[in-house]
């Protein structure tokens, strides 16, 4: 994929937050691009460090105490952590938007939804009050909302609604990138069904990009072209949908499937992942995934793998040592599941 | 499964956990010193100084003198000591803020809780003959209760105590209230526990640490009422040294001999202030998520 | 056969008095479990999933109905009645984070129930069975003396199990026991809980919104809304051949982990659930329903058995 078609390049970010307690190493070290219409999911559990990587791409880590230690985030060829504040404040909203976990807590209780959208038109594109309302209750309607509720404050809202006037305020200025950080963890899945559609639909239809961060590998499956793994600050395996669901290389995505039950018939015990995620103020050495994987081998705790292209794969990469064994294969692609 | 894990269980209690943060606020460990100061001042005063001589007891001979080398804080209009005053004025000062404020705590907690946790009713009852008591100047209740049971120190502590009471009650009632809607009591009651002993088990022990810094700023501030009781003569009895005292006799002198008002107000001042900044210390280290 | 039933619910009701009108948090709910069976109750919020948990259990006084646990009647028991039998029955709460009295070690917070209803009173006798429930639940033993905000998600559930199998129950009542919990941990957490019921003979009412979790858990699956059941049936005979609207619309409503196979087409329900108070007496689902007729405006359907041991309410079936 050639430089320029890129929205979102990232290269080689570390974040860490620096507290009295401990250096918690947030994110260490990660590589990621998007291309243009493209839609990358970020799937790790908790504390993997995609919280972290999306506040970074808008300069917005909380510093006290999170420091940005190195790295390039590139935005349509520009490097956003060496922006100046108004030309942060200008990339916020115009060229990249992000939606939160919580609808609850994105809105404004004290103002109507319309006055709220139309806040963000007028901010971004310098039109009048009036007409930043109207275009506001267009922005509703197409996110499914009736028109006559914009005069509504958003504890008249359900959880679904208020979650589909967070996108249509995301979606005011027409941005090229869409970062969604768990956009449905807080919904019912009826009501998730129903936004996932929505952000498909829309984000084909504005010819955006989005990252969408999310720990739910079906939500993944759903909306994601592209897939990268997370795991204690890093890459693990990146490649295509296709690549990582039906190929999968790396043990802990192998983990991942394994864990989730509904695959699996009843009755069966379920194959977790032992152990838990290393304390991310003090990861082992080596690859961090290592304590608790199957397949780990003395060498494993003593040199972090770097993420390596799979042979015979443009797209697919993998960071697990594992593979400098010509042999080697995950169990799961061993029984031909 | 736990053999994964390398992680090193390093256990500390809530209180280590505070402590560690509240030694790292230099105000309040200030006021902290401070207040250990003035504490021991008040137990050793009665081995440093003779009561009946060094006191009360007059001396006209070395009335109205400026500080100097053997009177450091001067004398007063009856040439007894300041110096001695004053710190023997920390017993009685401290003794009544921690004295009403024991007495209000003990009451407003149990009104506290038994509002917040019943609600309804019990709630409305008890808080509203609070709200009530709240609306009179704290001053007014006091001068009204000490008339009706006479001056002495231990009616002014129960004067004091009233409004102490009240502040506690609304505290505990307030957190009472969040603390009873959380799973882990519901989890006791699941578990078969008395209502007493989850009020007294799971509730109140969560309910400390507002409770804690309330202590201490009501102590300030029930000092400050104290000496303005005194002040207006209904207070300690004469001729007790106790700071408000002492600064209503400095009153008539306070031309021609302003040090007699100017350092019990210090003492006040400084008492008060290092009571407010361990307050607020105390309260970002038991709470780490109001300081950013 | 009466022998082997734990817990019977007869038409069991809450109402809540709002300022609205009565909001109907359970509306009419009925079903059986079996020793040693899991039935799964599974919905979206505000369905009442939670409060029917709680009802059970006696944590919320039900409005009117009947539980009948082990042969007794326990509806009208008064708390002091229900001590003795919170040894018979236990809860495994969803948010590992606040179920937990933060100033009590992991000690304090097992032996708890142990001391409380007097099953033992040697202190050694107490640390021994704690570090013994400890060691059932996957806890090391090196963690006794630390306090809950230590400790990740999974292992504060750990303890939350620990606490509820202490007194050995016969019934426990898991409302969403694993949906604070990440994907990984889930899995461990949801085996150990399948693990003791085959050990011991529990008996669970596993309280879930998530579909896949039942399917993998329960012997039963009940799906409620708005209060009331719609559909109950055998675990494998309900994924098999849903028939109420909500169900197949639930079920195809999980996004499934699958790229680039062949994937069920998927049924959208429109709208969000109304709200549950002053309900109009028609069919619950009847406005966000594909197939509403207009017989489903005419009263509010009960649960028929279509087949063996399948029950749905609907008037369209």
């Amino acid at each position: 994929m050639a430089e320029q078609e890129l929205v979102l390049k990232i290269k080689d970010l570390v974040v860490h937050y620096e507290t009295d307690d401990a250096d918690v190493h947030a994110v260490n070290g990660i590589d990621i691009s998007i291309g243009k219409k493209r839609t990358l999911g970020l799937v790790g559990e908790t504390g993997a460090g995609k919280t972290t990587t999306a506040l970074s791409i808008l300069n917005l880590v909380p510093n006290p105490p999170g420091v940005i230690k190195q790295g390039e985030i590139y935005l349509d060829g520009m490097n956003v952590l060496e922006m100046s504040s108004e030309e942060l404040q200008k990339m916020r909203g115009n060229e990249v938007a992000m939606i939160f976990q919580d609808p609850m807590t994105a809105l404004n209780p004290v103002m109507t939804v319309g006055d709220q959208i139309a806040e963000s038109i007028e901010l971004h594109q310098h039109i009048s009050k009036k007409d930043a309302f109207e275009k506001a209750k267009e922005m509703l309607k197409m996110v499914g909302i009736a028109e006559t509720r914009a005069t509504d404050y958003p504890h008249q809202f359900s959880g679904g609604m208020k979650q589909r006037v967070v996108i249509a305020i995301a979606l005011t200025c027409n941005p090229k990138l869409l970062i969604a950080d768990e956009p449905t963890t807080a919904l019912d899945v009826t009501i998730q069904a129903q936004v996932l559609e929505l952000m498909k639909e829309l984000i084909s239809q504005k010819e955006m990009s989005m990252l969408l961060i999310t720990h739910d590998l079906g939500v993944v499956a759903e909306v994601c072209e592209d897939v990268a793994v997370m795991y204690a600050g890093r890459i693990v395996e990146k490649g295509t949908a296709d690549d990582v669901f039906n190929h999968m290389r790396h043990p802990y995505t192998e983990g991942l499937f394994e864990s989730l039950p509904n695959l699996k018939e009843r009755g069966e015990m379920l194959v977790p992942i032992q152990g838990l995620m290393p304390d991310p103020s003090e990861l082992p050495p080596g690859c961090a995934f290592s304590p608790r994987c199957p397949y780990a081998t003395e060498a494993c705790s003593q040199q972090i793998p770097k993420l390596e292209s799979v042979e015979g794969s443009e797209t697919h990469f993998v960071a697990c040592r594992a593979y400098e064994d010509p042999k080697f294969t995950l169990g799961r692609n061993r029984n031909g599941q | 499964m736990d053999s994964y894990s390398t992680k090193h269980v390093k256990s500390r209690t809530l209180f280590q956990e505070t402590w560690r943060r509240l030694v790292k606020n230099k105000g309040a460990m200030i006021g902290m010193g401070f207040l250990i100061f003035l504490i021991l001042a008040a137990l050793l005063s009665p081995f440093i100084f003779n009561y009946e001589t060094d006191v009360i007891g007059q001396n006209m001979s070395d009335r109205l003198m400026g500080p100097c080398a053997t009177h450091w804080f001067g004398t007063d209009e009856y040439g007894r000591d300041l110096f001695a005053r004053v710190i023997y004025g920390a017993r009685y000062s401290l003794a009544i803020g921690v004295g009403s404020v024991t007495i209000g705590l003990v009451v407003g907690t149990v009104l506290g809780s038994l509002a917040g946790f019943y609600g309804g009713p019990v709630d409305s009852l008890i808080m509203r003959a609070i709200d009530i008591f709240y609306s009179i100047p704290n001053i007014l209740t006091a001068v009204v209760i000490v008339s009706l049971l006479g001056t002495s120190t231990v009616n002014l502590m129960i004067a004091l105590a009233f409004s102490c009471a009240s502040s506690f009650s609304r505290i505990v009632r307030a957190s009472v209230m969040t603390i009873r809607d959380q799973e882990y009591v519901e989890s006791s009651y699941a578990m078969g526990l008395p209502t007493w002993k989850i009020i007294a088990k799971h509730i109140l022990p969560n309910c400390l640490s507002p409770i804690i810094v309330q202590i201490t700023l009501l102590i300030g501030s029930t000092i400050i009422s104290a000496s303005s009781l005194s002040f207006l003569g209904i207070g300690v009895p004469a001729p007790a040294p106790e700071w408000g005292a002492l600064l209503s006799a400095g009153r008539g002198h306070i031309r021609d001999a302003s040090y007699m008002c100017v350092i019990p107000g210090l003492a006040i001042m400084f008492t008060v202030l290092a009571l407010n900044l361990l307050g607020d210390g105390l309260r970002d280290a038991l709470d780490p998520k109001m300081k950013k | 056969m009466a022998n082997n039933t734990i817990l019977e619910v007869q038409n069991l009701t809450k109402f809540f008095n709002t300022p609205g009108g009565q909001l109907h948090a359970v509306d009419g709910v009925s079903f059986t479990i079996e020793r040693g069976k899991t039935l799964g109750i599974v919905g979206e919020s505000g369905c009442g999933k939670s409060t029917t948990g709680r009802t059970i259990l006696k944590l919320i006084e039900p409005t009117s109905g009947k539980v009948i646990f082990d042969g007794q009647d326990i509806t009208g028991y008064t708390r002091k009645q229900m001590r003795p039998l919170r040894q018979e029955m236990q809860m495994v709460f969803q948010d590992p984070f606040s179920s937990l009295d933060p100033r009590q070690t992991v000690m304090q917070l097992i032996s708890e129930p142990i001391i409380e209803h007097k099953l033992l009173k040697n202190k050694k006798d107490i640390e021994k069975r704690t570090l013994e429930l400890m060691e059932t639940v996957g806890l090391a033993e090196r963690y006794i003396n630390v306090y809950p905000h230590e400790l990740d998600g999974g292992r504060r559930q750990r303890i939350g199990i620990a606490r509820a199998l202490a007194v050995q129950p016969k019934l426990i009542v898991c409302d969403e026991p694993v949906s604070a919990l990440d994907v990984s941990i889930q899995a461990q957490i949801l085996n150990l809980l399948k693990q003791l019921q085959q050990d011991m003979g529990l008996t669970y009412i596993f309280i879930t919104h998530d579909l896949s979790v039942v399917k993998y858990f329960s012997d039963d699956i009940a799906v409620m809304y708005l209060g009331q059941m719609v559909e109950k049936a055998p675990s494998d005979l309900l994924f098999q051949n849903p028939v109420h609207p909500y169900t197949k619309a639930l079920l195809s409503a999980i996004p499934l982990p699958v790229v680039g196979k062949e994937k069920p087409k998927r049924q959208l329900i429109r709208g969000e659930i109304t709200s549950p108070v002053n309900l109009p007496d028609e069919c619950r689902f009847r406005k966000r329903c594909e197939c509403a007729q207009e017989c489903c405006k005419n009263g509010n359907p009960h649960l028929r058995e279509i087949e063996p041991s399948h029950f749905v309410a609907c008037s369209c079936v």
